[in-house]
C-alpha cells in the first residue's frame, strides 16, 4: 500500500502552501524522514519528511498552491506498487527532470542520506575551481562580509554579480537572526475573524521589526521623565529665524535639541556607548541619529559630530536630510553608525513615552510637545511652554543617577541655550 | 520665463548672432555661405546683419582651413565651415599638424580660438563619402577640443563656450539633428566645455552617448522603464575634455555601461571611454561594458543597407539586458 504524502498544517490558520520544489525526483528510492520536497507559507519555508521508505512517485505541480492535507506524492513500497502508481497517474513534470536514473530496478538506499544543509541556494562549485564574480559584487562582499565561496552565480557561466551577493547576504543575515520574526503562526482561528489583508515583513519592516526585538530582548532599558521650559530655546530659534539670509532654512526645534544633546553627551560620555561583547565601548564621535517617518517605515539619519556642530549648520543638514528621506535618496551610509537618537513626537501632540533604544546604541531621548502650562515664576504665575523629556538608557551600563544627571545637564542646555557657547 | 521651442538650426544661428554681436572678431568662412545662409540656414540672417564677416571661398578645404588657422594665430575668431565633416581629410594637415599643436610648439605666445564646424552623421540616404561620423580621430589629436552636443539648447550653449575657447575646437553637429526642436533658455547662458549632462535619472544602468546616439537611449531608456528597467541617460556633450566625474557619480550608482554612438564600434569613442572605465571604476562594475556603434562598414547608399550598419535602439536595449542580466 503506497503511502500518501500530505501538506502538513503548520499553523492555526494555515489553509495552503507553494509546493516550491521536489528535492527527489520521480522514482527515486527514498528514506524514512529524508527531504522530499519544499513548500511555503506566507510565514514559513518548510522542508516536508518522507513519511516512509520506497520509491517516490510526486504528482503535484512544482510551484502549485496546494490545500492543507492534499496528497501531493507517494511513497510506493516496492518497484511493483511504484509502476501501478504509475500507471494510475503520472508522475509531475517538475520532479521527472530531475529524475536521471531510470525507474526500473532502483537499489533502496541502505540508509537515509544527510539532509542538505540549508534550503538557501549553494553553490555548485568543485574544490579550487575559479570563482567567477564581476569587481562589483566582490567588492560588495568585501563591505558585507559575504565569502563568494558561499554564493551562487546567477550570471552568464555562472557568474556571481551584484544581486547575488546581496540574496546571499540577506540569507545569511536571515539565518543569523532566525526566530527573530517569526514565531510560528499565533493569529487565533476563529469564525469571527476573518484576515483582510497579509502584509509580509521583509524589507526596512524586516530591519525595524529585528531591531526593537533585539533592543528590548537584549539590553535593560528604563525610562525617565522630567520636563524643561522651552522658553529659552524658542528665544533662540527666534533669535535665528528673524534673521534668516536668502537660501536658509529656518531653524527648528529639533536642530537645538540635536545641539543640546550632543553637549551633554560630551560631558556624560557613558551614554554614548554601546556593549560589544563584554566590553563597554564608549565612542569618540557623537553622532546624533533623528527618527523620521515618512510613511514608508521608521528612518533614523544621522548628524555627524554634532558636538562639533553650530545650530546654524545642523539646520542645514538636517534640512538636507528631510528633503532626501522624503524623496528616497538617502543613502544607507547615513544610515548607519549612530551612537545616540532623539525621537520627537510632540507634533502629535504626546508629552512623556518610553522610547526604545535604537539598537545597539544604549540611549534614546523622547520629546514630547511644548505646551504653554501655569507655571510659577518670581512669585507669580504664568503662562510657561513646557516640554516632556523622557530618555531611555541601557540600565546594564547606566546607572539610575547618570541617567538622571545627562537628562538634568541637557534640561540646563534646552532651558538656556547659552550653556552650548 | 518659459524656454522657448527652437530648432537646432534657430538654435545656433541665435547664438552667432549674439556672438558676433558681443565680439567683432569673429568671422565666418567656409563654402557657399552668403547666398543660402549655409547649406542648413544655419546661419540664417548673418549675411545681411553682419556684412564681410561671412566670407566664400573657392572649393579648398585646405585654403579654408589655413584661412583659419592664420586669422586665429593673428587675433580674429574664425568659425571654419567644413559643409560636410567628410571634408575634413582634406584639412588634415592644417588641423592636426598645425592647429592642434602651435600655441604648445610657439611655448603658448599664441592662441589658436578657432571653431571647426563639421556637420556629421548618417541616415540621409547620403552614401559613404557623406555620411561619417569621425570625432574619434580629433579625441586621439592632443592639442584639439571635441564638441557633440545633442539637443537645440546644448547646441546654443556650447557652441558659445567653443568660440570663447581660446584653444582650437572640433563642433561636430548630426545632419539630421538640424531640424530636431527642443526648449531653449530665453536669458543668456553657455555651457562649459567638458560638463556631462545626467539628462534622464537611472539606477540600473548608464547610458553614455552624445549626439544623435542621445536620441536612441531617450527611446531606449523609455522603452526600459515599461519592463522595469531605469536607465540613466548621461548625455557627454564635449569628448574633450572628458567629463569623468559625472560618468564616474553615474556608474557608482549603477555599476553597469552601455556606450552609444553612431561612429563605427571599432576604435570609436566607446573603446576609449571603456578602457577608462575599467581602469578607473573597475570595483564598481557588475558586467562588462558594452559598446552600442555602426558595423564596420563604410555607410552604404543603399537605404535598407544603410540601416541595418547604423545602430538603432534595438541594439541599445539588447546591450541593456546583458549588462542588467535581465
Amino acid at each position: 500500500m503506497p503511502t500518501e504524502i500530505k501538506i502538513p498544517k503548520l499553523g492555526l490558520t494555515m489553509t495552503e502552501a507553494i509546493l516550491v520544489e521536489w528535492s527527489v525526483g520521480a522514482g527515486k528510492a527514498i528514506a524514512v524522514d529524508q527531504i522530499v520536497c519544499v513548500i511555503e507559507t506566507d510565514k514559513v519555508s518548510l522542508e516536508v519528511q518522507s513519511p516512509a521508505e520506497g520509491f517516490m512517485h510526486p504528482v503535484a505541480e512544482a510551484g502549485s498552491r496546494v490545500a492543507v492535507g492534499e496528497v501531493i506524492g507517494y511513497v510506493a513500497e516496492d518497484e511493483a506498487a511504484l509502476a501501478e502508481l504509475q500507471a494510475r497517474e503520472p508522475a509531475a513534470a517538475s520532479a521527472t527532470g530531475k529524475a536521471a536514473a531510470p525507474a526500473t530496478a532502483p537499489e533502496p538506499p541502505e540508509k537515509a542520506p544527510e539532509p542538505p544543509p540549508s534550503p538557501a541556494v549553494k553553490p555548485d562549485r568543485r574544490p579550487g575551481e575559479r570563482i567567477v564574480a564581476t569587481p562589483a559584487a566582490r567588492k560588495r562582499s568585501r563591505e558585507l562580509g559575504v565569502d563568494l565561496a558561499e554564493v551562487a552565480g546567477s550570471g552568464p557561466g555562472g557568474r556571481i554579480v551584484l544581486a547575488d551577493v546581496a540574496t546571499a547576504a540577506e540569507a545569511a543575515e536571515d539565518e543569523r537572526y532566525e526566530g527573530m520574526y517569526d514565531f510560528g503562526s499565533v493569529a487565533p482561528e476563529s469564525e469571527m475573524l476573518t484576515v483582510e489583508e497579509t502584509v509580509p515583513i521583509r524589507g526596512i519592516r524586516k530591519i525595524i521589526s529585528r531591531n526593537m526585538k533585539l533592543s528590548l530582548s537584549s539590553q535593560a532599558q528604563l525610562t525617565l521623565h522630567t520636563e524643561a521650559s522651552a522658553r529659552g530655546m524658542r528665544e533662540t530659534r527666534a533669535l535665528f529665524n528673524t534673521r534668516l539670509e536668502e537660501g536658509q532654512v529656518p531653524v527648528p526645534y529639533n536642530a537645538i535639541l540635536v545641539k543640546a544633546a550632543a553637549a551633554a553627551l560630551r560631558q556624560h560620555p557613558r551614554l554614548n556607548a554601546v556593549v560589544d561583547g563584554r566590553d563597554i565601548k564608549i565612542w569618540k564621535e557623537i553622532h546624533i541619529g533623528m527618527a523620521m517617518d515618512f510613511g514608508r517605515g521608521l528612518i533614523v539619519p544621522k548628524i555627524r559630530n554634532a558636538d562639533a556642530k553650530s545650530i546654524r549648520v545642523i539646520a542645514d543638514e538636517l534640512g538636507d536630510l528631510v528633503e532626501r528621506a522624503q524623496n528616497q535618496k538617502l543613502v544607507p551610509d547615513e544610515l548607519q553608525g549612530g551612537t545616540f537618537t532623539i525621537t520627537n513626537l510632540g507634533s502629535w501632540d504626546i508629552d512623556g513615552f518610553t522610547p526604545i533604544n535604537n539598537f545597539p546604541e544604549s540611549a534614546i531621548l523622547g520629546v514630547g510637545r511644548i505646551v504653554d502650562k501655569p507655571w510659577v515664576r518670581e512669585g507669580a504665575v504664568v503662562a510657561e511652554p513646557r516640554m516632556a523629556l523622557s530618555l531611555t538608557f541601557d540600565h546594564r551600563i547606566i546607572d539610575g543617577a547618570l541617567g538622571a544627571r545627562f537628562l538634568k545637564t541637557l534640561k540646563d542646555r534646552i532651558e538656556d541655550t547659552r550653556l552650548m557657547l | 520665463m518659459p524656454d522657448r521651442i527652437l530648432s537646432s538650426s534657430a538654435a545656433l544661428a541665435e547664438a552667432l548672432h549674439e556672438e558676433m554681436e558681443r565680439d567683432e572678431t569673429i568671422f565666418i568662412v567656409g563654402e557657399d555661405l552668403v547666398a543660402h545662409a549655409g547649406i542648413f540656414g544655419q546661419f540664417k540672417g548673418i549675411p545681411e546683419k553682419f556684412p564681410g564677416r561671412i566670407i566664400d571661398t573657392p572649393i579648398s578645404e585646405t585654403c579654408i582651413a589655413g584661412c583659419g588657422l592664420g586669422a586665429a594665430m593673428t587675433g580674429m575668431r574664425p568659425l571654419v565651415d567644413f559643409h560636410f565633416s567628410d571634408f575634413v581629410t582634406c584639412g588634415m594637415d592644417e588641423l592636426c599638424n598645425q592647429a592642434a599643436k602651435i600655441r604648445y610648439m610657439f611655448g603658448g605666445q599664441v592662441k589658436l580660438p578657432m571653431v571647426v564646424w563639421c556637420p556629421d552623421g548618417a541616415g540621409l540616404r547620403a552614401a559613404a563619402q557623406h555620411s561619417q561620423s569621425l570625432e574619434s580621430w580629433f579625441v586621439h589629436m592632443p592639442g584639439l577640443k571635441v564638441v557633440i552636443p545633442s539637443e537645440p539648447a546644448d547646441v546654443k550653449g556650447l557652441i558659445k563656450a567653443a568660440i570663447r575657447d581660446d584653444d582650437p575646437v572640433m563642433f561636430f553637429q548630426h545632419k539630421k539633428l538640424f531640424a530636431k526642436e527642443g526648449p531653449v533658455p530665453e536669458e543668456e547662458y553657455v555651457i562649459p566645455l567638458g560638463q556631462a549632462a545626467v539628462k534622464r535619472e537611472g539606477k540600473d544602468v548608464s547610458l553614455l552617448c552624445y549626439g544623435s546616439g542621445y536620441y536612441l537611449c531617450v527611446e531606449a531608456a523609455e522603452k526600459l522603464a515599461g519592463d522595469g528597467i531605469e536607465a540613466e541617460v548621461v548625455d557627454l556633450r564635449t569628448l574633450k575634455p572628458l567629463d569623468m566625474d559625472t560618468v564616474a557619480v553615474s556608474i557608482q550608482k549603477t555599476h553597469r555601461a552601455v556606450v552609444v554612438h553612431e561612429a563605427c564600434r571599432t576604435g570609436g569613442f566607446g573603446s576609449e571611454l571603456a578602457a577608462r572605465i575599467q581602469d578607473e571604476l573597475f570595483d564598481e562594475l557588475d558586467a562588462p561594458v558594452k559598446r552600442v556603434g555602426a558595423k564596420d562598414f563604410p555607410i552604404p547608399f543603399s537605404p535598407p543597407m544603410e540601416d541595418f550598419v547604423l545602430p538603432n535602439v534595438s541594439d541599445v536595449l539588447k546591450a541593456v539586458h546583458a549588462v542588467t542580466y535581465r
